[in-house]
């Protein structure tokens, strides 16, 4: 009777998938690659979309921000991440829980209201230059918003969970005892840290790394609302040459190029990372 | 007087109001291979945590060679230790694990090439340097972990239960190759299990650990020929208990008075016990003979023979006394009784004077 549920058949698990693939290929593959398609056919057929986006040094400058804003967001996301994820996996679990609640509760925040917020606390009169004033770091406000430290304070607020999960899934399943051996092995707390506890959280790290640059790559609320149009970044510009010039062409192209950026990082991690745990 | 080359001094160690370990108390001599035998929970494993500096102790010391070494941090004690789980580097070869303590230490490339040679061939891996951890079987691995452990040639290695996941075959065999390599190193060991058998095996000496507290050390035909306590008579081989009343106490010997009356003289006994108080007296099945005469006052029982069951190289016998108490014998192939003793004779069980034993009950 449950013969379905049975290994033989397990292979042929295909005809259980087909309604959720034919769902994705209705509403995205296909408007996606009619977004593609007209990269090469608007406003007349050819390649001049993409030479004009990596021909000029305005787009260069925005594909330069896109990067640059990612890489960095990733990279410190990443180092907050890793000792709140390490506290997280040693703490009682009972506290852990209550630490997860807060952070998974912010993730279910308001997308905008968070942003607005750092807005209101990034401001020449807000709460952290009047903080840094107060305590004597700086003498005038700086400018935190409507620039690239803006987007970048923003965007790590967001990505932090997008981090601080996978690599409590990593460093959780490490067995203390490896760093209690270690410790008696004679390594000191940082020779520990750099090349067994690293080494092991890896493919937490890379993992929540990908996920975090790729979302940042084509993240458009933070950058439009903390960035400003000086600062443009990729999403902004798809946005822009889409609903207020109309351009779908270029439009087009440039969620093209972010595309096969994207895959190209996935297939470099799938590379490093997935052929190695077989 | 010079110091002891491994001085575990009064340690105690208290997790908020449960006592861990009280006035644990041990010297250890260079080489020795000492053995904390205990049930869980009994604090052996405590006292091996504040060897390797993961646990300080409440009060007390431990000195090395007479110097504390509890302001030490464990990276920097130089203690080798084989865990009970796994504890091998996932992500490094079988070489780059055993040559971990030496490259934390900078050791230059050419003495980690072969130290790490040695001491593989030590646990009888050579060749396996560039195998993965999870590529190996579990008694493979904690070889692997030996090596690393010896590597550097600590002062002290610890042993925390290393066996204790490997299945019994692989233990028995593990167990020789520990006792070949600690006659091979001369390394002092310290070596934590709650298996009499692993115990008695290795050991040049045991501490029976209970609820805390160290309840005697010696060696296993020590432990075994004169416990100084009902815990571990217990705990070391078989033994009965048969409980009656102190009838009288001098000199550290004792005269039981059993229920229908019987009296037992002359008897040696441990511990404190008042005339009138209750007292078991300790009889080793393997240590007891069956008989048709009584033996001499004090080393001798009239018994009824309620069940035989003959187990090939010996007969296992279960007696009543006169007031009801089982008693059990073991008698090898070959003795007389053998073969000719059955259900409801009327015999006397006799054993040699320095064989009882009288412990005073709480």
């Amino acid at each position: 009777m449950l013969s379905f549920l049975t290994p033989a058949r397990r292979g042929s698990g295909l005809g259980m998938a087909m309604p959720a693939l034919l769902l994705l290929l209705a509403f995205f593959v296909i408007p996606v690659a009619a977004l593609l398609s007209r990269s090469v056919t608007e406003p007349v057929p050819g390649l001049q979309n993409y030479e004009t986006l990596l021909g000029s040094a305005t787009y260069l400058r925005i594909f330069f921000n896109t990067f640059l804003v990612s890489g960095l967001v990733t990279l410190i996301t990443a180092l907050i991440a890793f000792p709140v994820a390490w506290a997280l996996a040693i703490m009682p679990p009972r506290m852990a829980g209550v630490i997860f609640a807060v952070i998974l509760l912010s993730m279910w925040t308001n997308l905008l209201a968070r942003t607005y917020a750092w807005m209101v606390l990034l401001q020449q009169t807000g709460l952290v230059n009047r903080m840094l004033m107060a305590t004597g770091i700086i003498d005038q406000p700086i400018q935190l918003t409507n620039n690239l430290v803006g987007v970048t304070i923003g965007m790590v607020y967001i990505m932090l969970p997008f981090m601080i999960l996978p690599l409590y899934g990593v460093i959780k399943k490490i067995d203390p005892a490896i760093l209690q051996a270690a410790a008696l092995c004679g390594a000191t707390k940082s020779q520990a840290l750099r090349r067994v506890l690293l080494p092991l959280a890896t493919p937490g790290i890379a993992s929540g790394a990908l996920m975090v640059f790729v979302m940042s790559l084509g993240y458009f609320v933070t950058p439009s609302l903390l960035g400003g149009t000086a600062n443009m970044m990729l999403a902004e510009l798809i946005v822009q040459q889409v609903q207020s010039l109309l351009n779908w062409g270029m439009g087009g192209a440039a969620a093209f190029i972010l595309l096969v950026v994207t895959l190209a990082l996935y297939a470099l991690q799938l590379r490093l990372f997935e052929g190695k745990a077989r | 007087m010079t110091s002891p080359y491994l001085h575990i001094n009064g340690i105690r160690k208290t997790f908020g109001d449960v006592v861990a370990t009280d006035h644990v108390e041990l010297e250890i001599g260079e080489g020795e291979f000492m053995t904390f035998l205990g049930p869980s929970g009994s604090g052996k494993s405590t006292t091996l945590y504040i060897l390797a500096g993961f646990q300080d102790p409440t009060a007390g010391d431990i000195r090395l060679r007479g110097k504390s070494i509890l302001q030490t941090p464990s990276h920097k004690r130089n203690i080798g230790m084989v865990f009970q789980r796994y504890t091998l580097f996932p992500h490094l070869s079988v070489g780059e694990n055993v040559a971990f303590p030496l490259r934390v230490r900078r050791a230059p490339q050419a003495e980690i090439a072969a130290k790490v040679k040695r001491a593989l061939s030590l646990v009888r891996l050579d060749g396996f340097e560039e195998r993965m951890p999870a590529n190996m079987s579990g008694g493979q691995q904690q070889r692997v972990a030996l090596a690393r452990a010896l590597v550097y040639d600590p002062p002290v290695l610890l042993m925390d239960e290393p066996l204790s996941a490997l299945d019994k075959k692989l233990r028995e065999e593990i167990q020789y190759e520990i006792r070949r390599i600690h006659q091979q190193t001369g390394v002092t060991i310290l070596y934590v299990t709650h298996d009499q058998e692993e115990a008695l095996r290795l050991s040049d000496r045991i501490a029976v650990f209970n609820r805390g507290r160290i309840e005697q050390v010696g060696t296993g035909p020590e432990l075994y020929a004169s416990p100084a306590t009902h815990f571990v008579a217990d705990f070391i081989g078989d033994s009965a208990f048969l409980t009656g009343e102190l009838a009288e106490v001098k000199d550290g010997r004792a005269t039981l008075r059993f229920n229908d009356g019987t009296h037992l003289a002359d008897v040696p006994m441990h511990g404190a016990g008042a005339r009138g108080g209750k007292a078991e007296l300790m009889l080793r099945p393997e240590r007891i003979d069956l008989s048709d005469a009584a033996g001499p006052q004090g080393a001798s029982l009239p018994v009824t023979v309620e069940d035989v069951t003959f187990l090939g190289n010996n007969s296992a016998v279960t007696a009543r006394t006169g007031w009801g108490d089982p008693l059990y014998i073991r008698l090898n192939f070959g003795h007389p009784m053998m073969g000719s003793v059955g259900r409801g004779d009327k015999l006397h069980v006799r054993w040699q004077p320095q064989d009882a034993h009288v412990f005073p009950k709480a």
